[in-house]
């Protein structure tokens, strides 16, 4: 068959439809594929940095996974700009355990100094960073870049990680790694029947062994749990909870349990601490805190996150209240068939009883001294870590991320064992955070000081304690500003 | 009488010399202490965070009385710190001396050499290191140490660093392990120091030991022997690295030296005015501490 199906001859130019087909389809063909290049050339060519080569700095927690994921994974932000931009970076990694971590940003910043471009930031330090004017104010990046704006999971989550400060509408973070406190259960032990046997004999009720069964549970029927367990003469107790001095590991436990019985620590608009923190009631939650010690391994007083690791992978405890980020370490082939993670205890009874945690986790900040190249990268990494693959492959290797549609999407809670109970912890009003104030670490230092003078014996009572820890932090926020009362004459007396 | 010429231009040559060959390590000083100690001594004087984002406003005295009117301040930390520095380098200078005199009189031990070089190790460790294996030597729960006393004892184990009443103890343990060696050294080099004749001279007019020492040894080797406890109590006086990693300073207040507050205040808290006063009164007393060394020293080498 010709093109010239009407049968006519002379000396016109005849062409097969067979050519015209083939002719086409090159075409069509050729066409398909060359449009994403295409694109990808214009892409590249209206880039400001195609064609370049950046290297990049991030600075994050030494030995804290999910932080290291961040690094891990920027080799695919490598291949996704190449591809989509045309440019090439490279990323460097410098780190820092929790403690020092702070101290080594703040030390290179005031400098001015670009040595890290991006830097995962602990939530609390972002009043710090941000009033000195050493990190970027996210507000105008998130209007002009549509990723950045997600739907996020609830308010704590943008309360935690973005805002400084609180109440106000000034972005300073975006959510790194999400966290929360959950409790740790040995589920070998827990659904022992001859264990489950004892307990009701020895207690009249059954011993929870179900997520559901710890999400009503109360501190009262942890406690028996906790007793139950502790059996020093076979290298088992009943829990491991944090007491030490380092950074904020007796802070974020003891906290929780004054936040849960109502107590507050201070109040964030009139910066008044004296009179809120040390209470009655504050002490009495710092007392049960301590009475805890005798279900905890020798040595609790110097548990931070690294010890309980340690006695949770021996074996040596039956609950572990730990950050859920901690999962993978926390959860190793060993045991990963014995661990059953959950929502950490309520405190009160019936419908008044509640939970009220300490939030983790870590939001991405930006350093503001970063030249134009660089701060052009960082935002563009941020546009990526928020996209929906990476954040579900951030997911996938361990890590939490903090987005609605993320957190929604019906297999979340099954991609690690902790999942579900990180997700319900997350919930408005079951987690919080304490201090985006600049003065943080100043006011950390007293109170941790404070709080492990209590718990080693070294300061006799609770209500002691609070006082010195009360009175020197209104002088540090009055010395600031932010407190328009200084301290009381009472505090003059003060001390551990 | 007047010089010549040729002299003078000599002496001005070697008076440049002498200047060129001073000037850069003159000029390094300068540059990397004296004025950062100026700067620190302005500073002392101001109220100044790096965390306000605000320039230094002049203070005037307020940073020294903040620092003696803080009931726990300067006085608990003092404290800590002189009985830090009394007994630990008294037991490194005893202990240091007697494994001194131990190699020292044993020279054809076998295996001498061997047991010098293993001696010394501690003291060329990192005290960051030192501090974080010790940490996991004193741990309850898993640590060697608390293996060995429950296997002598099965009543229970001993929380080193947990517990108040002993957690200083065992970290100033933990020093005079680590720089024992230090004054051991000291003691052998005060040693080699005496004169061979003279001790061959004491052998054979049979002086008694006490006598040798006091007499002979004592005689040559002390001024370096007090050089070593000099070096000893200023080290000791700054003693930090050890200290974060076994308790930070913990636990309450009880292992808080004066350099574990000026670490936390400085590169924690950032408040560089209130830290650099307290720096200027370390500063003062680790002078007069060092003057009272060199006065002693001086004393009795005008009086022998």
């Amino acid at each position: 068959m010709t093109a010239d199906s009407g049968g006519k001859t002379g000396t016109r130019f005849v062409v097969p439809r067979r050519t015209i087909l083939k002719g086409a389809a090159v075409a069509g063909l050729t066409g398909a594929f060359s449009a994403p290049f295409i694109n990808r050339l214009k892409a590249q060519e209206s880039h400001p940095l195609a064609g370049q080569k950046i290297d990049m700095n991030i600075l994050g927690i030494a030995g804290w996974l999910p932080s290291s994921l961040g690094v891990k994974m920027s080799p695919m932000f490598a291949d996704y700009v190449k591809e989509k931009y045309g440019y090439d970076v490279t990323f460097g990694f410098a780190e820092a355990p929790f403690a020092d971590l702070f101290q080594k940003a703040a030390t290179s910043l005031a400098t001015k100094s670009q040595e890290y471009n991006i830097i995962i930031s602990d939530s609390q330090w972002l009043g710090a960073l941000a009033k000195p004017g050493w990190i970027l104010k996210l507000n105008d990046i998130i209007a002009k870049n549509k990723n950045l704006q997600l739907d996020w999971y609830s308010d704590t989550v943008v309360n935690t990680y973005m805002k400084y400060p609180d109440g106000s509408e000034d972005i300073w973070g975006l959510p790194q790694e999400g966290d929360t406190k959950a409790l740790y259960v040995r589920k070998d032990l827990v659904e022992d029947p001859n264990e489950q046997a004892a307990f009701q004999a020895k207690y009249g009720m059954k011993l929870p062994s179900t997520f559901e069964e710890y999400e009503e549970l109360d501190a009262e029927t942890y406690e028996k749990i906790m007793e139950f367990f502790t059996r020093p003469d076979q290298g088992l107790w009943g829990a491991a909870w944090q007491y030490s001095r380092v950074y904020d590991f007796c802070t974020c436990p003891l906290l929780s349990i004054m936040w849960s019985r109502g107590g507050d620590i201070w109040d964030p608009k009139t910066g008044q601490v004296e009179g809120i923190l040390n209470t009655d009631a504050n002490a009495q939650a710092m007392e049960l805190y301590k009475s805890w010690l005798k279900y905890m391994p020798p040595g609790a007083t110097n548990f931070g996150i690294a010890e309980e690791i340690d006695v949770w992978t021996q074996g040596k405890v039956a609950t572990c209240l730990q950050w859920a980020a901690v999962g993978l370490a926390m959860i190793t082939p060993e045991n990963k068939d014995k661990v059953l993670v959950v929502p950490p205890p309520k405190f009160g009874k019936g419908a008044e009883a509640k939970r009220v945690y300490c939030m983790g986790g870590q939001p991405w900040v930006i350093n503001a001294f970063n030249d134009d190249a660089k701060m052009r990268v960082a935002i563009d990494f941020m546009n990526w870590w928020y996209l929906p693959e990476t954040t579900l492959e951030f997911a996938k290797r361990g890590g939490n991320p903090t987005d609605k549609a993320t957190l929604s999407s019906p297999d979340f809670d099954t991609i690690n064992p902790w999942n579900r109970a990180y997700k319900f912890m997350l919930e408005t009003g079951r987690s919080r955070d304490f201090w985006h104030h600049p003065r943080y670490s100043e006011m950390l230092a007293v109170q941790q000081e404070g709080f492990t003078s209590y718990m080693t014996g070294t300061t006799a009572s609770a209500k002691q304690a609070l006082d010195y820890i009360a009175c020197q932090q209104q002088q540090i926020l009055y010395d600031d500003g932010t407190a328009a009362t200084a301290p009381s004459d009472a505090c003059s007396s003060t001390s551990l | 009488m007047a010089s010549s010429p040729g002299q003078s231009a000599f002496k001005d040559n070697r008076r440049v010399i002498i200047f060129a060959l001073l000037a850069p390590v003159l000029a390094f000083f300068i540059v990397f202490n004296t004025i950062p100690t100026l700067w620190l001594l302005g500073l002392s004087f101001h109220k100044f965070s790096l965390l306000s984002g605000m320039p230094p406003e002049f203070f005037g005295f307020r940073n020294f009385q903040d620092i003696f009117r803080n009931r726990n301040g300067i006085w608990g930390d003092l404290g800590r710190t002189f009985t830090f520095v009394g007994v630990g380098v008294l037991v490194q200078t005893t202990l240091g001396i007697l494994l001194g005199f131990l190699f020292w009189g044993s020279k054809d031990m076998p295996g001498r050499r061997l047991a010098l070089t293993l001696l010394f190790t501690p003291m060329v460790l990192t005290p960051v290191a030192t501090g974080t294996f010790f940490r996991f030597i004193y741990d309850p729960t898993f640590g060697v140490l608390n293996a060995l006393v429950g296997w002598m004892s099965p009543t229970g184990t001993i929380d080193f660093l947990g517990n108040p009443q002993i957690a200083f103890w065992a970290v100033l343990a933990v020093d005079c392990w680590m720089w024992t060696p230090f004054m051991t050294l000291m003691t052998l080099a005060a040693l080699g120091s005496v004169p061979k004749a003279e001790l061959e001279a004491a052998e054979i007019d049979r002086l008694s030991w006490p006598k040798r020492v006091s007499l002979v040894i004592w005689h040559h080797g002390k001024f370096i022997l007090m050089l070593g406890i000099l070096l000893r109590t200023i080290d000791s006086f700054k003693t930090l690295d050890l200290i974060i990693p076994m308790t930070k300073g913990g636990p309450g207040q009880t292992t808080r030296l004066v350099a574990v507050e000026l670490n936390k205040q400085s590169f924690e808290s950032f408040n560089m005015g209130w830290s650099s006063a307290y720096s200027v009164l370390l500063l003062l007393i680790s002078i007069a501490m060092t003057s009272m060394f060199i006065f002693i020293l001086n004393r009795r080498r005008k009086g022998r």
